[in-house]
């Protein structure tokens, strides 16, 4: 059969998709970049070409400048949490004990859950009158009285990035303990043999199996993180005083809020580039990471 | 001084009994190879004697020392492992160096050794490499490497030849051997292949279901094996067992009219109409006009270079044969074997045990 023929026939099994990706994805995402090139209303007026204009009011705009410093603060934090305590998990799930199965399974609850599920649960826990951290926190001692917990800028963001990880670490734990289970034993065993201490054994034995897996982990969650919404816009709605706006968030807001359809689009079109420029680069890392313990 | 003691032990995993009372006692500088069939407990073993398994019960020694319940760091022991086990993103300098840079032996004492391990084991030129970069027989040398400069009392390995191809597992073999005739040290070795146990070993254990059947030199376990299960075991081709019946002037070969002569001093000893099991070693039988020989009726004919394998039967028994390349035998032919008296290996078909 002849590469050509293969060729097309490749292309025509692809077409029925390609024509969806086309309608969903390509086709908005053409329709975006048109409006951000335009002062477009989300309603109302057409709109009149603008040139670069919204871009260059966007980039040079502090709001924009404040809320890429929340969205990488938010990512940095709440991603550096999930791996650390993702991979302790792991590690302890690692260990031979009575229940480890069940405590296996009930750790995948709180990702398996719906964000909007988990979201809602710790709007409750951090409720300013009848929430548990605030009961809590009082009964040991902690606190004298009962705080607002997401209604504090000083306090919101970590709330929120409390409940990100607590949602999140199931995901890298997941991953990292499946990685640690192909650590050969007899690896392990050479390292009890030559003398190697626990931290050693971590560091020369686990991790070079850990390391490719993390950093998809890392990719996934980083990525992720730069863009999220749902879970801030269920607790916090970006407030108070804008202290949790993150840039999807910021995006709404301009679009659909103020209804200004073509700015919106070329925010959106910002963070889609950042997004796309974070994926190329960890692309490369997890290309060189790829079979590094082989 | 025993190097090592094995004294009584055993090891349970719940109601399985995987090692039942195992006593071995190594002089300094023996080679000893746990040999059996997968699941016989030598690897179990031979991890108990290194620290990664706790025995149920007795006590290992390694001089006057107890180490059971010592850390495996501290049993003065190395290990080397089937897989390797090498440290995937350590150079191969740094590999052969850990247990010397855990103990936290200077640096330059630290290189020497290293050099010195890798010059024996002619690796030098693969001290910067990653062991990703190295063959199968290159890793297993940096393994060894990594046990030598340990310098230890006793050396613990683990099939380290079972994953290497047909070739490259000679020359290893060989290569340890030179080695261990060089250094002296005490080793116990695990293996399932009998060659390696035959051509390595000062003494061998064949184990089976948790027991030692036979410990004795190679030219024991083959010579005079115990056992119906070590004659069958060790030897390629295998041993022929034969059905036989102790008469008057020696064995009656059940369902022939063929009379084994046996040694006097062997025939006086055993009851006459006693059922019994022959063992012949196929390199036992020999072409030739005897008084008494076994008339084979040849199936299969294998020459394999410098032999000839001879596959056929007398009355209803398989017999093998293995006779010199230049003897005329052909499928289909009737060959007259013989074999001498003294070589017949005589077992008892209910207890399996050696009576002669």
């Amino acid at each position: 059969m002849s590469g050509t023929w293969l060729t097309t026939r490749a292309w025509l099994l692809m077409l029925p998709l390609l024509i969806v990706m086309i309608a969903v994805i390509g086709w908005p995402m053409m329709d975006t970049v048109r409006l951000s090139f335009t002062d477009s209303k989300l309603v109302g007026t057409q709109g009149s070409f603008v040139g670069l204009d919204n871009y260059v009011r966007m980039l040079s705009s502090t709001n924009f400048t404040r809320t890429l410093v929340t969205t990488l603060w938010f990512a940095l934090i709440s991603v550096t949490a999930e791996m650390v305590i993702g991979v302790l998990a792991a590690l302890l799930l690692n260990q031979e004990f009575y229940g480890r199965t069940v405590l296996r399974a009930l750790m995948i609850l709180p990702w398996a859950l719906p964000t909007i599920v988990n979201a809602t649960l710790w709007r409750l826990i951090y409720n300013p009158e009848y929430g548990a951290l605030n009961a809590a926190l009082t009964q040991i001692g902690l606190l004298d009285a009962y705080r607002s917990w997401l209604g504090e800028p000083a306090t919101a963001m970590i709330a929120l990035i409390a409940a990100d990880c607590w949602k999140n670490f199931p995901l890298v734990a997941l991953i990292a303990l499946a990685a640690l289970q192909a650590v050969p034993r007899d690896i392990v065993s050479a390292s009890l043999v030559d003398g190697a201490n626990a931290w050693n054994r971590f560091r020369y034995v686990v991790l070079p199996y850990l390391a490719g897996p993390l950093v998809v982990a890392l990719v996934l969650r980083t990525i992720e993180a730069f863009k999220v919404f749902d879970i801030i816009w269920v607790m916090t709605r970006g407030g108070p005083a804008n202290s949790t706006r993150t840039l999807s968030i910021l995006v709404y807001q301009e679009a659909f809020s103020f209804q200004r359809a073509g700015s919106g689009a070329s925010l959106a079109l910002i963070v889609t580039l950042m997004v796309t420029l974070l994926a190329i680069a960890y692309g490369t890392v997890v290309k060189k990471f790829a079979g590094s313990a082989a | 001084m025993t190097a090592l003691t094995i004294d009584n032990i055993g090891k349970k995993y719940g109601d399985v009994e995987t090692l039942k009372g195992i006593d071995i006692a190594l002089e300094p500088g023996e080679f000893l190879v746990l040999l059996g069939s997968s699941g016989c407990g030598k690897s179990t073993l031979l991890n108990i004697i290194a620290g990664l398994l706790e025995a149920t019960s007795g006590d290992i020694r390694i001089g006057d020392r107890s180490i059971l319940g010592v850390h495996p760091k501290d049993r003065d022991i190395a290990m080397v492992f089937q897989s390797y086990a090498l440290y995937p993103n350590l150079t191969v300098h740094r590999n052969i160096g850990f247990g010397l840079e855990m103990r936290k032996v200077p640096a330059a004492t630290r290189d020497k050794a290293v050099r010195d391990a890798a010059k024996l084991l002619q690796i030098e030129n693969l001290l910067d490499r990653k062991p990703g970069q190295l063959s199968g027989g290159q890793r297993q040398r940096v393994a060894i490497g990594r046990a030598l400069v340990r310098d230890p009392k006793v050396f613990l390995f683990d099939e380290p030849l079972s994953n290497l191809d047909a070739k490259l597992r000679m020359e290893m073999r060989t290569e340890l051997k030179r080695l261990h005739q060089m250094m002296k040290t005490t080793v116990v070795y695990v293996t399932h292949d009998q060659i390696e146990a035959m051509t390595l070993a000062s003494r061998i254990a064949v184990m089976r279901n948790g027991r030692i059947e036979q410990l004795g030199t190679p030219e024991a376990i083959y010579n005079r094996p115990e056992t119906l299960y070590v004659a069958t075991f060790v030897g390629a081709p295998p041993i022929n067992l034969l059905n036989v019946t102790k008469v008057a002037d020696g064995l009656h070969l059940d369902g022939t009219e063929i009379v084994l002569p046996l040694t006097a001093g062997t025939a006086a000893t055993i009851a006459e109409g006693r059922k019994l099991v022959a063992g012949i070693r196929p390199e036992s039988l020999k072409l030739g006009q005897d008084a008494v020989t076994l008339p084979v009726l040849c199936e299969v004919v294998e020459l394999t270079g410098p032999e000839l394998v001879v596959t056929g039967y007398v009355g209803q028994q398989k017999l093998i044969a293995t006779l010199a390349a230049n003897s005329r035998a052909s499928a289909g032919a009737l060959l007259s074997l013989s074999v001498a008296p003294d070589a017949l290996h005589l077992f008892d078909p209910e207890t399996e045990r050696r009576i002669n």
